[in-house]
């Protein structure tokens, strides 16, 4: 089967800008610096265990960090991938050839992603001079990746959905931005309206949350709020690094507790990677409409002749 | 190759196309002439399954277009009036990647390749970058990418535009060549009396609506009963022959219009069923030096023009 000649052809164009160097190399050096100043004050250090506990920090700050950067320039990464093409008017020119709108869309998709997928990659580095304070293991900073690689899809599809949907490049990016913070708000609807009673029932009631069972907390949780990738990350690092306390802690906050209780009872991890596939599939789902935007058979063009 | 049935596509309240119906035969060079917003870009694009039609279809080679564009498309090669190409990138891996949405292996792309570099003369450009290319390189570049799939059907759409004399010369003569290669053309062009020269058949579009469509001669045929009479006086016979020939003429009533072209030649637009030959018996009759008498050729500059002369 021939490799998408969208995906090879977008590669090739970006990989030969210095601008993608420059994005890859801003992205690395300010995780460095994030890895250097946090562990700048664990080196030295005589306690073994404070420089675990520093490692696990150190991580879970660099990955929040990598969301955040993630989330930022997904958008304007792929903001340009349609909308560019119609701004250059070279989307005719490919809606007349045998490649099929969804397979355009696939391959702009996946182009970016192999973008934001690079960024991960010159990311790992920094992220594992967090190994050398210990905590964290490789396998767990290889599934925190994984998950952040998740992430960047469903940004991705997002972008390419606003892409096709518009008609200029700024404009597209603007939506993209938009898009995600609706994204954000409407996955964490479950979150701020609060949880049904046989919710609240389970976590008040000190027997009843101790004969929960795993399933039965995950069948708790709101399929919405497992496209939020907030609660997907958040799940992630409580999983592997614990580092944002147990749910006693929250006791006093109300719906904080139930959030983490449950969370806690489902298995963190296992919260990570349901959310990480759902935002995968939702990100595929998206790429359908951006597929039928694409192939413009019924919009007015500019009429010449 | 191309049977067009009551094509007719509106935008709310405006329509673009209405009811068009063409047939145009295997290997010709289909000159496409209309004014702007006459409904050539549409037809073509309806053609390049870019735009659905409100009403009617397309058949390529027997291919419903509307119906089934994968397989249309197979068989047409579209270039519009822009460029579209893309920065960082050369000659050649330009035609390799459309050559490869086309599906097309990777032995008969380097192939396919080379051959429309060479037919389109930019075989010593292979390995530039586009966005160095002159304009009409550019156009020639667009021509072979067109092509890149080995259509039956080319659909070109004001391919000469903006181009000078020279690139217009080499766009023409590679046209000519595709022709030869037994392809279907169908050009559309505001450059008409290239298109006269090119072309095996014309048709004529206004408001979207069929005014004309035959030969280049039946057409110039057509439109010689309008064309005016041409009458030159002799210049021995000076001033006094003119004002005898105008005065003569201004007492016939089949003749409608008077217009001195040159100092001794006269234009005149007689009325519709009128004999020319009436006319010059008339002149002659009167002893008007006539040392000429004939009907001004149309060229399709003034053919476009006398059928198209309520957008001027």
């Amino acid at each position: 089967m021939m490799l998408n000649p969208i995906l090879s052809f977008s590669a090739t164009r970006r990989m030969r800008t210095f601008r993608t160097l420059l994005i890859a190399g801003a992205y690395a050096g300010v995780l460095l610096v994030i890895a250097l100043a946090m562990m700048g004050g664990f080196f030295g250090s005589q306690a073994s265990l404070s420089a675990m506990s520093g490692g696990m920090d150190c991580y879970a700050v660099m990955m929040a960090a990598q969301f955040v950067l993630l989330v930022l320039i997904a958008p304007a990464m792929t903001s340009g991938a349609i909308a560019g093409e119609r701004e250059r008017q070279t989307l005719e020119l490919l809606l007349v050839t045998q490649t099929g709108s969804f397979r355009i869309v696939l391959g702009k998709a996946m182009e970016s992603f192999a973008l934001l997928a690079l960024l991960i990659v010159c990311g790992l580095p920094p992220v594992c001079l967090c190994l050398l304070m210990g905590g964290i293991s490789f396998v767990q900073v290889l599934l925190g990746e994984a998950f952040l690689l998740s992430v960047a899809f469903g940004a991705v599809c997002v972008g390419i959905f606003c892409s096709a949907l518009s008609r200029g490049t700024m404009m597209s990016t603007v939506l993209s931005y938009l898009m995600l913070l609706g994204i954000g708000a409407l996955t964490a609807l479950p979150f701020l309206l609060g949880y049904p009673q046989r919710i609240t029932d389970v976590v008040y009631d000190a027997a009843a949350y101790a004969d929960l069972t795993a399933a039965g907390a995950l069948a708790m949780i709101s399929p919405l709020l497992l496209l939020n990738p907030a609660y997907g990350f958040t799940a992630l690092i409580q999983g592997q690094t614990m580092v944002l306390g147990t749910g006693l802690e929250y006791r006093s906050w109300g719906r904080v507790l139930c959030t983490w209780l449950v969370m806690e009872r489902a298995g963190c991890e296992k919260v990570a990677l349901l959310s990480a596939g759902a935002i995968v599939l939702a990100g595929l789902v998206l790429l359908v409409p951006a597929a039928l935007l694409v192939r413009p058979r019924d919009r007015k063009i500019k009429q010449k002749g | 190759m191309l049977k067009i049935d009551h094509l007719t596509k509106r935008y709310g309240r405006f329509t673009a196309l209405d009811g068009l119906n063409l047939e145009i035969a295997d290997r010709q060079l289909h000159g496409f002439v209309g004014p702007n917003g006459a409904g050539k870009t549409t037809t073509m694009r309806i053609l390049a399954t870019l735009l659905s039609p409100t009403e009617g279809t397309a058949f390529v080679d027997g291919v419903n277009v509307v119906k089934n564009g994968a397989e249309a498309r197979k068989r047409v090669g579209y270039m519009p009036d822009f460029f579209g190409v893309y920065d960082n990138l050369k000659c050649r891996e330009y035609l390799d990647f459309y050559a490869r949405c086309c599906r097309i292996g990777a032995k008969e792309r380097a192939q396919m390749a080379d051959r429309l570099l060479d037919l389109v003369q930019l075989s010593d450009k292979r390995d530039d970058y586009v966005e160095s290319l002159s304009r009409g390189m550019k156009q020639r570049l667009c021509l072979a990418r067109s092509l890149i799939h080995d259509p039956k059907l080319l659909i070109l759409d004001e391919p000469a535009s903006g181009m000078d004399p020279r690139a217009r010369a080499e766009m023409k003569n590679i046209l000519k060549t595709l022709r030869e290669m037994g392809k279907t053309v169908l050009i559309s062009s505001h450059i008409l009396p290239e298109l006269s020269e090119m072309c095996d058949s014309l048709t004529i579009l206004d408001h979207g609506c069929l005014v004309f469509s035959g030969s280049v001669e039946a057409l110039a045929e057509k439109m010689n009963g309008n064309a005016p009479l041409e009458v030159r006086l002799s210049e021995t016979g000076g001033e006094n022959a003119l004002e005898a020939a105008v005065t003569c003429l201004k007492e016939l009533p089949d003749v409608k219009e008077i217009l001195q072209a040159e100092p001794f030649l006269l234009q005149i637009r007689l009325a519709e069923g009128s004999e020319p030959a009436e006319i010059l018996r008339n002149l002659v009759v009167r002893g008007v030096p006539v040392c000429d008498f004939h009907r001004a050729p149309m060229n399709l500059e003034k053919v476009f023009m006398e059928v198209t002369q309520d957008d001027a």
